[in-house]
């Protein structure tokens, strides 16, 4: 009904695109940008020092956080709080007998289970939160997240060997009783030795929740859970090179053209328009994410990092303007297409006044983030957005109100 | 900065979404009115200059007073988006085309300012704006408001007036073509039942209006006038009777579908709608007025909080749960 009566009749809303086809790798960096916000560097990691890829650059304190790598040869050229800036050397500047060897680890080979496994897998900077996740059935989310990511197709049929091994080491997490892979309907996929369900390709049905919701067709039944294909294949990608985690698969599109890629952790946006040879206009907005659910970026520097699933160029003008405050209306059509039966309308009003304790009483949690409530919006509202900030305040609130209160020691 | 072409580049920033379905206010307001266009030009034909002087300054008088009351709030004039210009020509499609230009002013005027401004502006006004202007006039001048004694040179007639005065069997000879194609006395653009129809289909599949409303709301004319009928034939006219006279489809289609006036989940729709419907029947029945369809749509716009406390029950709702 809501595709029938134009609520929802985007066709970009199929998460199928048919596009199999190996991801596109060559894309050299000159530079590098990498984020090592709550990283703790190694002690002689400074400006200045030589790195090889594959060489340990700063651990992260959570087990889930997988540890950062360089990718390539090169200098730091800088560091700050937030990032370290790499110059990439020339292949043929480079003399890698200068360089120690880096160790193989052959996870599928090697008898780690369990937790020493998650271990090792983070070790090798891979994000073990949503891999390792305890339930009873992990679903693995072969769908594309977000319409116009296109690689998820390709990652079921050409990459089926990295999707295989991902399973295998995630069998291995011994966290999972079950682990099943979700597939679009009708995509003709079989990976050996996994459950497979089918769920009808379209957004927001790769929303975790919904898609669950899909295959269960409970809400939020108990012991359920899902990990996107995208950290699968880095994973299984891990396993079968032996080496630690130094790219990402992404989507870049531009206007209407778009092709997935193989491309180095930390490389710079600006590089990769250049480098995919479409010119970029005055006014253009770029986006690193997905269209519903990504972030604008301010400047061509910003990097590509490891969970980064697509990087988007939308033209000037081919989405109605905000003009001034965009207040709401009450047409309700956000209210019509949330998916969780929330109130956006109202959520977006708190949020926008500072109401934020009224948020709960709307049930401002269950909110599953997947941003159709500001695609339909007609005051062009940021209504997600606007959500996004009463969770995160809220979230914030709940983990003062956590804290002991420090008592002053007296002086005597 | 990385080193290429696009250094000199501006990007701008921009709020998401990154997609957007491509609907606006705008974009509403403009299918809204190309819905109402075919109306607006059969009135035209039939009555001439009267009509288009009264639709002219309906829209006018209703763009002004928007600018003027916008001024005066400090508020951004947002003349451009349309809402204002569907505001004057559906106010003047209830009014008959005779009507002398002070009762436009003073309607449309009414209608803009108190009926929305007074609220705070587009989509804040809790009852329909065209019909706090149409009920002010419409009590306050009740002949200059009647298109049977403003409009003498015709020979069309008023079908609710007579069925109010003479009875079911009177207009049980009326044919339904003739109300279709708009053959009656009414408000100058309300009684093309049939143009009107067809433009809310229009603005139905832009995704402007939502099915729930219209459709339960001409189901609840229906059955009532049906169940009416059946009880006494020959009091009571059948159910196309009365979803072609007057301005049922005006209402069905363009005021009982105003979004901040109306619910937005679907269960309380329809029984947004269904109460609409019924209540047209009931009003023109017993209700001392011939056309009950405008005064139906205000009372649920009152109602229409109420039919929002049916429960939704948010997702992963469990028994027990709050
Ligand atoms: S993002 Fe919007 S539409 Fe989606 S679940 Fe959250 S509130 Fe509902
Ligand atoms: S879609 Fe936008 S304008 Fe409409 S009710 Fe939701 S927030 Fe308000």
């Amino acid at each position: 009904m809501k595709r029938r009566f134009n609520i929802l009749s985007d066709p970009r809303f199929r998460l199928v695109y048919g596009d199999v086809r190996n991801f596109r790798e060559g894309f050299k960096p000159r530079k590098l940008r990498l984020n090592r916000e709550q990283f703790e560097l190694l002690p002689d990691i400074k400006k200045k020092t030589q790195v090889y890829p594959g060489m340990l650059l700063a651990e992260h304190p959570s087990l889930e956080k997988g540890d950062l790598h360089a990718p390539v040869y090169g200098v730091i050229s800088d560091i700050n709080v937030r990032s370290i800036f790499i110059d990439v050397l020339e292949d043929s500047a480079v003399d890698a007998s200068a360089f120690p060897a880096v160790e193989r680890v052959e996870l599928l080979n090697s008898d780690l289970r369990g937790e020493d496994l998650v271990l090792a897998v983070k070790k090798l900077g891979v994000n073990t939160r949503s891999l390792g996740q305890r339930a009873r059935t992990l679903v693995i989310n072969g769908l594309n997240p977000e319409p116009g990511i296109t690689w998820a197709e390709a990652m079921l049929i050409g990459y089926a060997d990295e999707i295989k091994a991902g399973i295998e080491l995630m069998r291995r997490f011994g966290r999972a009783d079950e682990i099943i892979l979700a597939v679009p309907k009708g995509a003709v996929v079989h990976v050996d030795g996994i459950r497979t369900v089918e769920v009808e390709p379209e957004y927001p049905n790769s929303i975790s929740e919904l898609l669950i919701k899909q295959i269960t067709k409970k809400e939020n039944p108990e012991g359920w859970a899902s990990v996107g294909i995208h950290n699968v294949w880095s994973l299984g990608h891990v396993a079968l090179t032996g080496l630690p985690l130094m790219d990402t698969v992404i989507t870049v599109s531009v206007e209407d053209h778009w092709a997935n890629y193989v491309v180095t952790n930390g490389s710079i946006v600006g590089d990769l328009i250049e480098y995919t040879g479409e010119p970029l206009k005055n006014g253009d907005t770029i986006l690193r994410g997905g269209p519903l659910r990504g972030e604008s970026l301010d400047q061509l520097d910003r990097s590509i990092t490891k969970g980064t699933q697509g990087f988007f160029v939308v033209r000037k003008g081919t989405i109605p303007p905000m003009e001034g405050d965009s207040i709401c209306v009450n047409c309700g059509a956000c209210m019509l297409v949330c998916p969780t039966r929330i109130d956006p309308r109202m959520l977006s009003r708190y949020a926008e006044f500072n109401k934020y304790d009224m948020s709960r009483k709307e049930n401002f949690h269950l909110c599953v983030d997947c941003g159709l409530c500001s695609y339909v919006c007609i005051a062009r509202r940021p209504v997600l957005q606007y959500i996004r900030l009463a969770v995160n305040k809220l979230r914030q609130e709940e983990a003062m109100a956590k804290l002991t209160p420090v008592v002053p020691v007296s002086k005597d | 900065m990385s080193k290429s072409a696009n250094k000199d580049i501006m990007v701008a920033i921009s709020v998401p979404p990154f997609w957007h379905c491509g609907r606006t206010i705008r974009g509403n307001s403009i299918y809204t009115l190309i819905a109402l266009a075919p109306a607006m030009l059969a009135a035209f034909a039939m009555w001439g200059l009267p009509a288009i002087r009264v639709v002219a300054l309906s829209v006018f008088t209703a763009m002004a007073c928007e600018f003027l009351c916008q001024k005066a709030m400090g508020q951004k004039p947002s003349q451009h988006d349309g809402t204002a210009a569907v505001l004057g020509v559906l106010f003047a499609f209830l009014l008959p085309a005779a009507a002398p230009w002070w009762l436009v002013v003073i309607g449309v005027g009414c209608a803009m300012c108190l009926g929305r401004m007074a609220f705070g502006g587009y989509g804040t006004n809790p009852v329909s704006a065209v019909l706090v202007g149409w009920a002010l006039v419409f009590v306050s001048f009740p002949t200059y408001m009647d298109a049977t004694s403003t409009i003498l040179a015709t020979d069309l007639f008023d079908p609710l007036l007579r069925l109010k005065q003479f009875g079911a069997a009177d207009v049980a000879g009326i044919s339904c073509t003739d109300l279709l194609l708009g053959l009656q006395l009414g408000g100058l653009g309300a009684v093309y039942a049939g143009l009107l129809f067809l433009g809310g289909l229009f603005i139905i599949f832009r995704g402007v209006i939502r099915w729930e409303v219209p459709l339960t709301f001409l189901i609840g004319v229906a059955v009532t006038a049906f169940c009416f009928q059946m009880a006494d034939p020959a009091r009571y006219a059948g159910p196309l009777f009365h979803l072609l006279s007057g301005s049922t489809m005006l209402a069905a289609f363009f005021l009982a579908t105003e979004d901040s006036c109306s619910p937005h989940r679907r269960l309380p729709m329809c029984l947004y709608g269904l109460t609409g419907g019924a209540l047209v029947v009931i009003i023109r029945i017993f209700g001392m007025y011939t056309d009950g369809a405008p005064f139906a749509v205000m009372l649920i716009n009152l109602l229409a909080p109420m039919f929002g406390l049916v429960v939704t029950r948010p997702f992963g709702w469990k028994k027990g749960d709050k």
